[in-house]
């Protein structure tokens, strides 16, 4: 017996009620410890850091260590280390690293009901990522340049998933974002977390994806009818691109190349591209307001002051000092490239389509964890220093949450285009960092073979004017 | 609700949130004679194997009758006509995808098991393309003609035809409902006479967005 027992008359029913105090204040504590304040944007700065200094090998030793040490982040890695095999000359080992997480993302994105209710007792970072829409479109664009950088047998195939993908994504987005048929009356409370609606242009379809098909089409010197369906698509995207009126023009009443001469199709990936931060969004928002409003309904306790604010994930691209890479063969200066795909846009457009789902989510996960903390004081019974304690238990749970910022971190900004048609053999290639058509950077060298009637693939990275540019080549001369 | 019941039901929901788990993807063989799936946005199997059929059994049809002046092989027999299948032109409104090649190695095949017919390899016509690099469209103009049988007659293949398949599509749109007539058209063109026999079937496909989209088009009520 406890000196307490001695000498309080209530002292059976304080020591009844301690168990059960000592239960809450246990698993609020448990789960505190359970979530940790690290996020994947913070654990990956070191590898892509060593990405853009040109140190592939650390860069990948860094991620394969990050995928072994953490279970939830083993897809967006294997994404950059397949983007680390693809510059280091291992296209092979890319496609099916790509393909993996390919065929894991189409699975997840079926929802488990059993991560969905651990993520609200934590955080989404719980949950198994299944992918942002524009990685998954991604995804296939870098499989098809993995297949075109070995024999290209599966290049046509991935080309078309690329368009499906984005089909399926669209129409989902579609389905879940009506159009307005008739505006909310103003007193009702479901407009403030409303989601807003479609505009129509989040998902604007990739011209890469039907520039790569027209090409591979072009090339079978048979099928120019499915290579000016697949520019015209692609030139109706980017109106103002010339270089595409030409491929068209070649498609409509050209051939693929003049007898005795090849092409060499220069994919170049220019800039940083984006990635996720953790943001904060103020208590006073909307959503919070929401929450408040649902718990508050429940009953007449009042809710703890609401402190911590909702962190979620945020799309930043940092600013490029290269807009595109200059071209020559031989010497002679061809031109510089031109985007086809600015992935930039593309992720920003197809991220903010969904973030109200990503608010929405951390908003339920307050109006849990709020719910929780007040029905745990209410079966105490107890006010004073004791629900002092409890309030401070779920603020401090609540602000342990973290954004889920895992996402394909080694993405360029924008993937650019340059076509030469050049006379079966060996040529030098050189490539060079643009900003406003001017050199900002060292040249960069490679030799390439032409064959004829055939096409070549080269791909480089330029992420900015400092780092050392990748050159990888389909037919490399050794 | 008191709190206590509430905290209850959400653990309950909790409950069968952990046992709720991630499904799996199923496949499963048709059987040959199962029928074909009916693509909703757009023409697939359903449509292209009975345009194939219809069209490949039309030309076998006209072109099986011997005529007199048909030459006859060392059996007596008439000596099969040499055909080269230069390739499938999409002229519809829908991209085909990854169905072209199927249908010209459908068609291929069909004209391959034929008493009348022998077709030229697609792997020598591709060579032949390759290195004229001409345009399929652009065989018929007589100086690229006599080019391209040259080189495909120098690896020891003459030619007697030429075959165009092409697919076109006509589009008829009522509110919310549109009817697509697909089209497949077979060309025959005789290199010796410059004659062509042309045959062609259709299929027609209605596409609603609504389920009863089409019993409200297509019923005898409506005209």
């Amino acid at each position: 017996m406890t000196p307490c027992a001695r000498y309080h008359p209530k002292a059976k029913e304080i020591l009844a009620a301690q168990p059960s105090i000592l239960g809450y204040l246990a698993a609020c504590l448990l789960v505190l410890i359970s979530t940790g304040c690290s996020t994947h944007s913070k654990r990956i700065s070191q590898p892509r850091n060593l990405f853009y200094d040109g140190q592939l090998k650390a860069c990948r030793e860094g991620l394969e260590k990050l995928g072994k040490s953490n279970r939830h982040d083993r897809d967006v890695v294997n994404l950059d280390l397949a983007v680390v095999d693809l510059l280091s000359g291992q296209p092979k080992q890319a496609e099916a690293k790509l393909r993996d997480v390919r065929d894991r993302f189409e699975l997840l994105e079926q929802d488990s009901l059993a991560e969905k209710t651990v993520s609200m007792w934590t955080d989404d970072q719980v949950r198994s990522y299944a992918g942002e829409d524009y990685e998954k479109i991604l995804i296939r664009v870098f499989l098809s340049l993995s297949s075109l950088m070995q024999d290209g047998i599966d290049a046509e195939s991935y080309t078309l998933q690329i368009q499906e993908k984005h089909e399926a994504l669209a129409e989902l987005f579609a389905k879940r974002n009506p159009p307005p048929e008739e505006s909310p009356p103003d007193n009702n409370p479901s407009q403030v977390i409303a989601p807003k609606k479609s505009s129509g242009k989040e998902y604007q379809p990739l011209p890469l994806g039907f520039y790569m098909r027209g090409m591979l089409r072009e090339a079978t010197h048979r099928d120019y009818d499915d290579a000016v369906r697949n520019y015209e698509i692609a030139s109706s995207l980017l109106p103002a691109c010339v270089p595409l009126q030409w491929d068209l023009a070649r498609a409509r009443n050209g051939v693929h190349s003049q007898p005795g001469q090849g092409v060499v199709y220069v994919f170049a990936m220019v800039g940083r591209g984006p990635y996720k931060i953790e943001v904060a969004e103020q208590p006073t928002s909307d959503a919070l307001l929401i929450a408040d409003r649902i718990v508050s309904a429940v009953g007449p306790y009042k809710l703890p002051p609401t402190i911590a604010p909702i962190k979620i994930p945020d799309i930043a691209v940092p600013p490029s000092d290269v807009d595109s890479v200059g071209i020559r063969v031989d010497g002679h200066s061809i031109g510089p490239t031109t985007s086809l795909a600015n992935i930039e846009q593309l992720a920003v457009s197809t991220y903010r389509a969904n973030r109200n789902s990503i608010i929405a989510r951390a908003v339920a996960r307050r109006v849990v964890k709020k719910a929780t903390i007040a029905a745990a004081k209410t079966s105490m019974g107890k006010e004073g220093l004791t629900a002092l304690g409890m309030d401070v238990v779920g603020i401090a749970w609540e602000a342990s949450e973290a954004a889920d910022t895992r996402c394909w971190g080694l993405l360029p900004r924008d993937i650019q285009i340059l076509r030469v048609e050049a006379p079966a053999g060996d040529h030098q290639l050189q490539l060079n960092a643009l900003l406003g058509n001017r050199p900002v950077g060292p040249a960069q060298s490679t030799q390439v073979r032409v064959f004829d009637g055939q096409n070549t693939y080269v791909i480089c990275w330029f992420p900015d004017a400092r780092s050392v540019s990748q050159i990888m080549c389909s037919n490399r001369v050794e | 609700m008191h709190r206590r019941d509430w905290l209850k039901s959400f653990s309950i929901v909790t409950f069968t949130g952990m046992v709720g788990c991630r499904g799996y993807q199923y496949g499963h063989v048709l059987k040959p004679e199962a029928a074909n799936m009916v693509g909703s946005h757009e023409a697939g199997a359903e449509v292209f194997d009975p345009l194939i059929d219809e069209a490949v059994a039309k030309l076998l049809a006209r072109q099986n009758v011997v005529s007199e002046d048909c030459p006859l092989g060392p059996n007596g027999q008439p000596m099969k006509k040499s055909i080269c299948f230069v390739g499938i032109e999409n002229k519809s409104a829908e991209d085909i995808g990854d169905f072209k090649d199927k249908l010209y190695n459908q068609i291929d095949s069909r004209i391959l098991e034929s008493s009348c017919f022998q077709s030229m390899s697609k792997r020598m016509v591709d060579a032949a393309l390759h290195e004229t690099r001409m345009r399929p469209d652009a065989l018929m103009l007589p100086d690229n003609m006599r080019l391209f049988i040259a080189v495909l007659e120098r690896s020891g293949a003459p030619v007697d035809y030429f075959m165009y398949a092409t697919l076109t599509s006509g589009t008829t749109k009522r509110n919310s409902s549109t009817q697509r007539d697909y089209e497949l058209t077979l060309e025959l063109v005789n290199l010796h006479s410059g004659f062509a026999d042309k045959v062609n079937a259709e299929v027609r496909k209605g596409y609603h967005k609504t389920a009863a989209g089409k019993a409200w088009n297509y019923n005898p009520f409506k005209r």
